[in-house]
């Protein structure tokens, strides 16, 4: 055989040249327990404040009533600007960030331009959907949450999504797992009458506030994990404002926390 | 007919002449080291000529524009489909130059009923930690030439493309006088810009020639600037993120060219 370069590429995506080579994970024909529950335990906020937005994730990830791990990182980067914040299963969702990035890159590398800010949320859209099948199996639900720097219209952007990939655009804020109810509920309350809406935050008050949202849902839904206090365990937390991603210390989220909670 | 020994070898030196008569009028391409990374270089009127690859690997290309984009769309793939796959530190230049592209290249060059690619690339690859930057000269026969550093050749921390053999001498040859590696950026894109000059300047292709004095590299260099684009680019140790190639843009350059000593 004669040794050949990949076909011509030309304006086809990474998506596409991943399942080409055969790198995407196949949808299971066959559902072999019959019926699952799709599950999405965990608790995911966004909201846009005073310098742009900042999304933060509890660290629990759970199998059924069990905890398996208390340090998962559940808002990825993506690249310099935009965030992906999961619920729902991790191995997909991780996956399904690692294509993102590399799609993502793949894009300015070969067509030399960055990809446009829609383009980008589409481009999760179109992955949601392809998924559909592993959530028809009920073994790879995932609802993520998509935030991100406008630098032309230099404002951030919020998007939440359902699992089948179908986009909404959030005004002020967006969360989505199993303790979102809660949070959405305090995030409401907040903007509405809590003196202050959440684009006039500041930047300790929006980590503030995004603690004490994420503490409110763990006390009532035993899949997220909120602040675990005795082994010092916080959130993770990040914004993007015009200079970029920023992750916080867990130094600064806990002289936060425990300097106002008494 | 063809299938004769005799007129496939005449047949391949017929179109390795056809080719270097193509590359000929080729702007040169110049990669070195400098204190943060490896700078590339190059002057054009048309089209972009040097591009980013991967994470820590550039390409520059001379030859015909659909060739290049065809090799330069296949190197990401590559590289992309390794970084995915496995991770970003398993893509290597030395691997995808030794093991897709060169087989690929002379493949093409040899079937002679076929069109061979008209591209001669230039790939710049940042070392990992204190590992040394990888030069390497990929030809349209599939040929590869590196920086060196085994089998008793003398280390470079360069590389350059040009049209003709005797303008790649002529910038080897200025090159080798240069100390680059800790060097400031501005200097290490002087050095480049006079490097390109050496390619780029019309000469008898005779190698018993007088080598061209810097006085006459400067003004060719200065003539040129007034009338063609700079192009240059980075790849950055000190990036802070995975990627490390960055767009030298042009005034940028003009004001690095500019700058004292």
């Amino acid at each position: 055989m004669q040794p050949a370069l990949p076909p011509a590429a030309g304006a086809e995506d990474f998506a596409a040249v991943l399942r080409r080579g055969g790198l995407l994970a196949n949808v299971p024909a066959v559902n072999a327990h019959g019926s699952i529950t799709p599950t999405d335990a965990t608790t995911i906020l966004a909201f846009k404040y005073a310098d742009g937005v900042l999304v933060a994730g509890d660290r629990r990830a759970t199998a059924a009533n069990q905890i398996v791990y208390d340090r998962a990182d559940k808002v990825l980067e993506i690249d310099r600007h935009s965030l992906m914040a999961i619920a729902g299963v991790p191995a997909t969702a991780w996956e399904m960030a690692r294509v993102l990035e590399h799609s993502f890159q793949f894009y300015r590398r070969t067509q030399l331009q960055e990809m446009s800010l829609d383009g980008k949320v589409r481009a999760l859209s179109k992955l949601l959907r392809d998924n559909l099948g592993f959530v028809l199996q009920g073994v790879g639900v995932v609802v993520p949450i998509f935030a991100t720097y406008d630098s032309e219209a230099e404002t951030a952007r919020l998007y939440f999504y359902d699992a089948m990939g179908a986009q909404f655009e959030a005004t002020d804020f967006a969360a989505t797992g199993s303790g979102s109810g809660a949070v959405r509920a305090v995030l409401h309350f907040e903007n509405s009458w809590g003196g202050k809406p959440l684009r006039k935050l500041k930047a300790d008050e929006a980590i503030l506030l995004a603690l004490r949202a994420l503490e409110t849902a763990a006390s009532s839904d035993s899949a997220t994990g909120g602040v675990d206090r005795r082994a010092d365990i916080f959130p993770i937390v990040k914004t993007i404002t015009s200079a970029g991603i920023e992750t916080l210390p867990e130094k600064r989220m806990a002289r936060l926390f425990k300097g106002k909670l008494v | 007919m063809i299938e004769e020994p005799y007129r496939w070898v005449e047949a391949i030196a017929n179109r390795r002449e056809y080719i270097e008569h193509q590359l000929a009028v080729g702007s040169p391409i110049v990669a070195l080291s400098y204190a943060d990374g490896v700078v590339l270089f190059t002057m054009s009127r048309e089209r972009q000529k040097v591009f980013e690859i991967y994470d820590r690997i550039a390409m520059g290309g001379i030859g015909h524009p659909g060739d290049i984009e065809r090799l330069r769309l296949a190197a990401i793939e590559l590289c992309s489909t390794e970084g995915f796959a496995r991770s970003a530190h398993d893509v290597s230049l030395r691997r995808l130059a030794n093991y897709s592209l060169s087989p690929a290249l002379k493949a093409a060059f040899e079937q002679v009923y076929g069109a061979p690619y008209l591209a001669r690339l230039l790939f710049a690859e940042l070392g990992r930690g204190d590992a040394p930057n990888l030069f390497l000269r990929l030809d349209y026969d599939g040929s590869i030439q590196t920086n060196g550093g085994n089998f008793g050749r003398t280390f470079e921390e360069w590389g350059v493309v040009a049209g003709t053999k005797a303008a790649a001498e002529r910038m080897e040859r200025l090159l080798r006088e240069e100390e680059v590696t800790k060097a400031p950026l501005s200097h290490a894109v002087k050095t480049a810009a006079l490097a390109w000059s050496a390619g780029h300047l019309p000469l008898a292709e005779d190698p018993e020639a007088k080598p061209p004095g810097r006085e006459e590299l400067k003004k060719h260099l200065d003539a040129q600037l007034a009338q063609a684009a700079i192009e240059c680019a980075v790849l950055e140790r000190s990036s802070t993120l995975p990627i490390t190639w960055r767009p030298v843009p042009e005034a940028e350059s003009r004001a690095l060219l500019d700058g004292q000593p």
